[in-house]
């Protein structure tokens, strides 16, 4: 045991909890000073959610005709199982179902959460692997975790920046208010959805350090996510398969949970205790899993060509 | 006497040969990366799905499959124009970004190499490859939409092609910026590639902006030859149905706009590469990191 200490750096002692905290605070402000000199970029990522919300809210008024609300309307009735009474519109009878932009704007800004989540965690592995400092944090006597929630935590803030600013702005551009009903438990569901997007954030991370070719796997599983998200559209218009896929990924729970309590319209788990039952157990699993994933990924790196191979 | 070629002569073929080595070049590290080139592939086509399921979401029952596939249509010819200029945007900027990054940029500037087709050749390879997903995705969205109309075929490549070329003068001021901003010009690029989705109506018709306020189309989307390339491509493609072009002038007139873009675009964006690029080397920035 001892010889394991020593190796580690800290001598016999052992890192109490400030010191672990410290290394999370050192980690999250080393991030935070760098992205500071890049203001463009924070700008351009709550901008991001408005143009994605906007071209399905222009390509449905086309599709549409005269009433797009009504469509959108009846395709979430559809899809929820309800009924609409012959004779009625859609609207009279579900007049929340049929606010098909605030449904795009709460879409495309949690995508942009969960995405910035993922592409910052996935760069970072990226980045220390090509500047040669993985490796270097390999020796250090911090242990991963604590590096990791530095990392993670920075994530979060610079997601919520762009979540809020998006929320805003986009509030003001389509016309749209957010804050008539269900903000509360929209709120908690944001909360208890981030739990399982660290872990899936973690895993992320092990699968970039296993292939290395970041940029192109960050992309086209950015596009994964906002796939099975249904970030534009219901669920229930994809094949019973992937609506099946689809609902065991943490970010779609997430996000229509968020939608169904703002918007007061069904929920893909029936009720609001089912989608909290599921999200539940998702934050218990996917952080342990994503974490195991992240280590077990790191050790047979190290084993073999080494975490900083190039 | 050149400069930095001694007496050889820099006549039409030495300078095709070096055009193909240097997009070579690129090729082979494509090559190198095929992950990336599925992953290019697949993308394309969630985000095609993606669109289509939108479409879906608003489409009345009963609608008629025609309109449907008029949609289909729209949405794949309009992101078949943005798939260019953006590959085109961000691919010579980028590349630009990378040889700073790696430090050869100034090496580069010592060959006598034409600085044209360094540029262009930057984004030979990745053009080639999108022709071939452009493909690919008309025959997907035809699958599943029963069918596009694919009218005009040869006038509406021949409005492509003077649309990349124009794309590649954009790109050539991109890259000019980029070396002027750094990491800040990707951000830039990135923000120009979405206000050329919305304003340009790539994935939309025209009609859809007009209907949010008659000033987008008027204001902006009409002094944008981005605009002409997207609306000239889908209205001959489409066969011009009633309402097609939307941007109020003939097809002959937004031929013309597009053919002028393709002439002049390139000739003005290199020259203000150039001037970027005077203006680095007087700073002695050019390989600044």
């Amino acid at each position: 045991m001892a010889a394991v200490g020593v190796s580690r750096g800290f001598g016999l002692g052992r890192p109490g909890w400030p010191a672990k905290l410290n290394v999370v605070r050192t980690v999250f402000l080393a991030r935070i000073r760098i992205i500071s000199r890049y203001k463009g970029a924070i700008l351009m990522e709550a901008l991001l959610p408005i143009v994605f919300a906007a071209m399905p809210v222009l390509l449905g008024t086309s599709v549409a005709g005269g009433n797009p609300a009504e469509a959108f309307c009846n395709t979430l009735v559809r899809g929820g199982g309800l009924v609409i009474p012959p004779g009625e519109t859609c609207i009279q009878n579900y007049p929340n179902f049929g606010n098909y932009k605030l449904y795009m704007l709460i879409g495309a800004s949690t995508f942009t959460v969960v995405s910035i989540m993922m592409w910052l965690i996935g760069y970072w592995v990226r980045r220390e692997q090509e500047t040669g400092t993985l490796e270097s944090l390999a020796l250090a006597p911090a242990r991963r975790i604590w590096i990791l929630a530095g990392v993670t935590s920075y994530a979060f803030v610079r997601a919520m920046i762009a979540f809020v600013i998006a929320i805003l702005l986009g509030s003001l551009v389509f016309q749209v208010n957010p804050f008539e009903q269900g903000v509360a438990p929209a709120l908690a569901f944001l909360a208890l959805g981030l739990l399982p997007l660290w872990g899936l954030s973690f895993m992320f991370g092990a699968f970039i350090m296993r292939i290395k070719e970041a940029d192109s796997v960050i992309q086209v599983l950015q596009w994964v996510l906002a796939f099975l998200m249904g970030v534009f559209y219901p669920l229930t218009l994809l094949p019973p398969l992937m609506q099946g896929i689809a609902g065991l990924f943490p970010p779609t729970v997430m996000t229509d949970a968020i939608r169904a309590s703002i918007l007061n319209i069904t929920y893909f788990y029936g009720s609001a205790y089912g989608s909290v039952a599921v999200l539940f157990a998702m934050a218990l699993v996917t952080p342990l899993l994503g974490y195991e994933l992240f280590e077990v990924t790191e050790r047979r790196l190290r084993r073999r060509e080494g975490v900083g191979h190039y | 006497m050149h400069r930095g070629i001694g007496l050889t002569r820099f006549d039409l073929r030495t300078r095709v040969v070096s055009f193909w080595d240097m997009s070579k070049k690129k090729i082979v590290e494509f090559s190198r990366y095929p992950v990336a080139f599925v992953a290019l592939f697949v993308q394309i086509f969630l985000i095609i799905a993606m669109f289509l399921f939108a479409s879906l979401a608003f489409t009345p029952s009963g609608s008629d499959p025609s309109t449907q596939r008029g949609l289909g249509a729209t949405v794949v010819y309009g992101f078949i124009v943005g798939l260019f200029l953006s590959f085109t945007l961000w691919e010579i900027g980028f590349s630009i970004r990378e040889e700073q990054t790696r430090g050869t940029l100034e090496s580069l500037y010592l060959s006598p190499a034409s600085k044209v087709s360094s540029l262009v050749a930057r984004t030979f390879a990745i053009l080639l490859w999108s022709g071939a997903m452009s493909f690919m995705a008309i025959v997907f969205v035809g699958g599943v939409v029963g069918g596009l109309p694919t009218a005009n075929i040869a006038a509406a490549l021949l409005v492509l092609a003077f649309s990349i070329s124009g794309f590649l003068g954009i790109g050539f001021i991109f890259a000019g910026v980029t070396i002027k901003l750094k990491e800040t010009a990707q951000f830039l690029v990135n923000g120009l590639q979405f206000f050329f989705m919305i304003f340009s109506a790539q994935f939309f018709p025209f009609s859809a902006l007009r209907g949010v306020h008659p000033f987008i189309v008027d204001g902006i989307s009409k002094w944008l030859p981005v605009s002409y390339c997207v609306d000239a491509f889908r209205s001959l493609l489409l066969g011009l149905p009633p309402g097609y072009p939307e941007l109020g002038i003939s097809i002959q007139g937004e031929v013309l706009i597009v053919v002028a873009f393709g002439i002049l675009s390139p000739i003005i964006g290199y020259w203000i590469y150039k001037r970027f690029e005077t203006g680095a080397r007087r700073q002695g920035s050019l390989g600044e990191y």
